[in-house]
């Protein structure tokens, strides 16, 4: 056997090689149905020899460059280079730690003020592909992540887990165009869908032209998506505008502003009230989480003014006229005129209520 | 062998042993390299389709689902006479479901974001079940924008079957179930219908009438569906548009209903048992027509819960009901008008017979009692104060087979065949009606009830409105009808009544209102409103007084019909409260209505130009 084996060792290794790819590819179509893992490989396996073979080039032209060409200054230019090169370097690695470690502990106290149960991850890696809006993070179903979790940042709503790895997982951002989720307005209370754009702004449609919507206003997680806990920071309206049926209305999101470096998984959501108040600096926010309304429905849409029909509103002008008459309807108390008009009874009331020498 | 001989051949074995191995070698590097060429063209191949062309393989791959999309047309709208709009339409989303990837653990999640009962939605699918399962369903109308959200948000399609939203013309109704009766409802056309012939047009899951107006000119309402032949990709973003037909929207419906004295019928009725019916008894258009307790269609136009339902019909007060056409009750006193008019034609009385009321009588051996004790009354009198005694006395005289010949020649026992399914006919005894249903003879005890208006005599309060109405104008009688029509309808009955009775009669109901009599509350200064009451036993008063019915239902019901003005009348209104306990209490709600006509016909005279205004002057206007 062994000799068999040494014997067609290339052919052996040549088809061992082969089996493990149809293996891993068939495991993939099975598990997945997607091509992600072997993008991600193959980016993986050509990167080294890539970094090698551009060390490679570039000091072969560094070496040529300094022998011929202006030997002694360079040389001089070079130290000094190298030296603020280094400061730099130096600088910029401490302001990044400062920032990561800024990031950490913003990070830390959202999730211990945060009453949803929450699991902290990295961002490794972007999805491939120009029009991709997928990233990758370190954790996976080891840490309790499954598909379909909300991922947010503690400046706001960041994407979903679409698909989950045993240390790793795919998020879907809110950016995508096949993202999708709802949202309210912070101040008018309005409920509309959000939907990525494929570009840095989102969309909220599902708007009448009717509802009142103001541009700087906030938008929140609804939580009608069974995705996002209601109160969740979504991004301010940039534009809002009558658009063809519906209003015409775009977000920048907030939970990008400050890179997407680590994010949160929420494992456990608890839906929280939507602030009165716009949060004008997220980082105030995140330090100091407003605490949730007291008594304020948790996840339940407030009650909608629905369309009414001309029905309704000739019924409502006789009601007010039973008002302003005292008149009630079926009963024999007084003769009815239905000639008044109830609005100017009603001014007439007030002015004559507000001002006690007419009363008189 | 000696190593003489072995040494010899040894070069010999090793010469050839190293020629086939150089040539097994040679083969097997072709081979190797034969075989490293094939993994590189297979590696390079994945490269392109995986890495390389990834985007493009996932666009064409995404973009091979061809959909058909329907275009529902809006149904039409009802309007009321004055071209106002009663029942509109508005733009609303349903969600469609696609069976193939649906597994039974989906139907919970789904239900929960839709806000959907899961066995109702289970009920559903199952119904749907002989339906292939690539024809999506539709499993809500008229979602919320949370619901939107939810389906937007789950449009995953290796998670969750596939679910479309479809934009729709969804139906608005009236809130606080304004006119609901009469309007009625559209549904989900039920596998009964789909049976009939009425319905043999449609498929499954198509909406149609269900009940009132939306069901009687279904026909006329409908629309032609429309359709859109779209490319989708997979999250079923349309990429490109095959074929697109419009749908032709259904025709609007005008009816005679006056939104104005809807409105303050309904009003009156807030809170109320029963019912009324407002006519112009000069054409048979019916002005307004309210049934109480009533629900709300908005409810039905979005598919009504199944528990919702159950409520609905296990209601004792029985909200489904119309009872402006359904509710059959005892007329009480609002009967005696016909009894007049049936004593008078037959020459039984004349209007100054006279009877002595000491607060009832003694027929047969039986003493029937009065209200009250009224003393020596004619027929005015009788009328006016709703004497029992009185109309006992002139029942007796004329007797059940000839009260029955003028009850039926006015309309009591029969549909008066209004456009709305489901009318009741209302009932008129008589002899021939006794020994036919019940086999036996009429006692002539029995015509003293029913001279009053009690015994088996049942009328609707459509009955009771047309059947003054058409006693008002003379004795003519019109079809009653909610659609309104360009032509001048013909009369579907005539009496040739003398004049003088009918002034007789008319003469008494006006002194009702405005002599002292029971309808005092009915009067409106500058209006000549006629009327009369009608309190009416809803059991017998041995039941009644047994305890087996509760205190509410032994109390009477109370009716009043009233028309105005005196001369030509325009309007004829019936009120029914049931179990308020007297029919004076009907009385205001008739009132409103009348003033509510005669006010709007002030306004309208207003807002016209001035030779308009003087060939339409209302009774109020000159009265001022």
């Amino acid at each position: 056997m062994e000799l068999l084996l040494n014997r067609y060792r290339n052919l052996t290794v040549l088809l061992v090689a082969i089996l493990a790819q149809l293996v891993l590819l068939a495991y993939q179509v099975k598990s997945n149905g997607e091509v992600r893992l072997i993008r991600v490989w193959a980016v993986t396996a050509v990167t080294p020899l890539a970094r090698v073979i551009e060390g490679g080039r570039s000091s072969a032209a560094h070496f040529f460059s300094d022998y011929f060409v202006l030997l002694d200054v360079r040389e001089e230019n070079k130290r000094l280079k190298k030296d603020l090169d280094r400061i730099s370097m130096e600088n910029q690695y401490l302001r990044t730690e400062l920032d990561t470690a800024d990031r950490a502990q913003s990070l830390a106290i959202f999730q211990s003020h945060s009453p949803s149960k929450m699991v902290a991850a990295h961002v490794i890696g972007n999805g491939t592909g120009t029009g991709a809006r997928v990233v990758i993070i370190d954790r996976g179903s080891t840490s309790g992540v499954q598909k379909g979790m909300a991922v947010i940042t503690p400046a706001g709503i960041v994407g979903k887990v679409v698909d989950v790895y045993p240390v790793s997982s795919f998020v879907l951002l809110i950016t995508d165009p096949t993202f999708g989720a709802g949202v309210i307005s912070q101040k008018n209370r309005v409920h509309g869908t959000l939907k990525g754009q494929g570009h840095s702004t989102v969309q909220v449609e599902y708007v009448q032209n009717e509802e009142k919507v103001d541009q700087g206003e906030f938008f929140y997680t609804s939580g009608d998506d069974r995705i996002f806990p209601k109160g969740l920071p979504v991004g301010e309206a940039t534009v809002v505008r009558q658009g063809r049926g519906e209003k015409e209305i775009y977000l920048t999101p907030s939970g990008f502003q400050n890179g997407l470096e680590e994010v949160l998984i929420i494992t456990e959501g608890v839906h929280v009230a939507i602030p009165e108040v716009p949060s004008t600096n997220q980082q105030v926010h995140l330090q100091d989480p407003p605490p949730p309304e007291p008594g304020a429905p948790q996840a339940v849409t407030p009650a909608q003014n629905g369309p009414v029909s001309d029905a309704d509103r000739i019924v409502d002008r006789y009601r007010k006229i039973g008002e302003a008459e005292k008149h009630v309807y079926g009963e024999r108390a007084v003769i009815p005129n239905f000639n008044v008009n109830p609005d100017e009874m009603k001014k007439k009331d007030d002015e004559k209520k507000s001002d006690p020498v007419k009363k008189q | 062998m000696t190593p003489i001989e072995s040494e010899r051949q040894q070069p010999e074995t090793s010469r050839l042993f190293k020629d086939d191995t150089r040539f097994a070698l040679g083969r097997i590097a072709v081979f190797q390299y034969l075989s490293v060429g094939v993994f590189l063209l297979l590696i390079t191949g994945f490269w392109v389709l995986q890495v390389r062309d990834h985007e493009a393989n996932s666009e064409l791959a995404e973009r091979n689902r061809i959909k058909t999309v329907p275009l529902h047309a809006p149904r039409g709208k009802i309007l009321d006479r004055d071209g106002r709009v009663i029942v509109d339409n508005h733009q609303a989303f349903e969600v469609r479901l696609t069976r193939e990837n649906l597994k039974p653990e989906h139907i919970e999640p789904i239900a929960a974001g839709l806000h959907l009962d899961p066995d109702d939605l289970r009920a559903r699918l199952k119904r749907f079940k002989s339906r292939p399962n690539y024809i999506p369903i539709t499993i809500k109308q008229e979602l919320t924008p949370g619901e939107l959200s939810f389906v937007e948000s789950h449009r995953d399609a290796q998670t969750f079957p596939e679910l479309d939203l479809v934009q729709t013309q969804a139906r608005l109704y009236p809130r606080n179930g304004l006119a609901a009766h009469v309007i009625g409802y559209v549904g989900e056309v039920s596998e009964q219908e789909l049976n009939s012939s009425d319905f043999a047009k449609y498929s499954q899951g198509d909406i149609v009438g269900k009940f009132g107006l939306e069901r009687q000119y279904n026909d006329i309402l409908t629309g032609v569906d429309g359709q859109r032949r779209v490319v989708v990709d997979s999250v079923g973003r349309e990429r490109q548009v095959l074929e697109n037909l419009d749908p032709t929207p259904g025709n609007n419906l005008q009816l005679t209903l006056d939104l104005d004295l809807q409105a303050v019928a309904e009003l009156a009725m807030d809170g109320k048992r029963g019912a009324v019916v407002a006519l112009d008894p000069r054409t048979g258009e019916v002005l307004a027509m309210v049934s109480r307790p009533a629900f709300d269609p908005n409810a039905f136009a979005t598919r009504i819960r199944a528990s919702d339902w159950k409520e609905l019909t296990t209601d004792p007060y029985t909200p489904l009901m119309n009872r402006a056409i359904q509710a059959q009750f005892a007329p009480g006193s609002t009967f005696k008008p016909l009894v007049t008019m049936a004593a008078l034609e037959t020459g039984t009385i004349d209007p100054s017979f006279s009877v002595h009321c000491g607060g009832g009588a003694t027929f047969y051996g039986h003493f029937f009692r009065c209200d009250e004790k009224h003393g020596g009354l004619n027929l005015h009198g009788a009328i006016v104060h709703s004497c029992d005694t009185y109309f006992y006395t002139v029942g007796n005289k004329v007797g059940i087979d000839k009260l029955a010949e003028y009850a039926e020649m006015v309309g009591y026992g029969k549909k008066t065949g209004i456009d709305l399914p489901g009318e009741a006919e209302g009932l008129m005894p008589s002899s021939k009606w006794k020994l036919r249903t019940q086999r036996e003879k009429w006692y002539a005890g029995e015509t003293i009830s029913v001279a009053i208006g009690q015994g088996a005599v049942l009328q609707t309060p459509i009955q009771l409105a047309s059947i003054i109405g058409g006693l008002a104008i003379g004795g003519s009688w019109y079809k009653p009808h909610l659609v309104k029509s360009a032509a001048r309808p013909d009369p579907v009955r005539r009496a040739e009544f003398r004049s003088d009775d009918l002034t007789t009669v008319i003469s008494g109901m006006y002194g009702v209102v405005n002599e002292g009599g029971t309808g005092g509350s009915a009067a409106v200064p500058g209006l000549d409103i006629c009327g009369k009451t009608g309190t009416a036993q809803r059991v017998s008063l041995t039941l009644a007084k047994s305890g087996k019915v509760g205190a509410e239902l032994a109390k009477e019901n109370g009716w009043f019909v009233g028309f105005a003005p005196r001369d030509n009348p325009e309007i004829v209104v019936a009120a029914l409260w049931e179990n308020v306990g007297h029919g004076y209490a009907a009385a205001p709600i008739v009132r409103d209505v009348i003033k509510a006509y005669f006010d709007k016909k002030i306004r309208m005279t207003e807002s016209k130009p001035p030779s308009l205004a003087l060939m339409k002057t209302s009774p109020l206007a000159v009265a001022h």
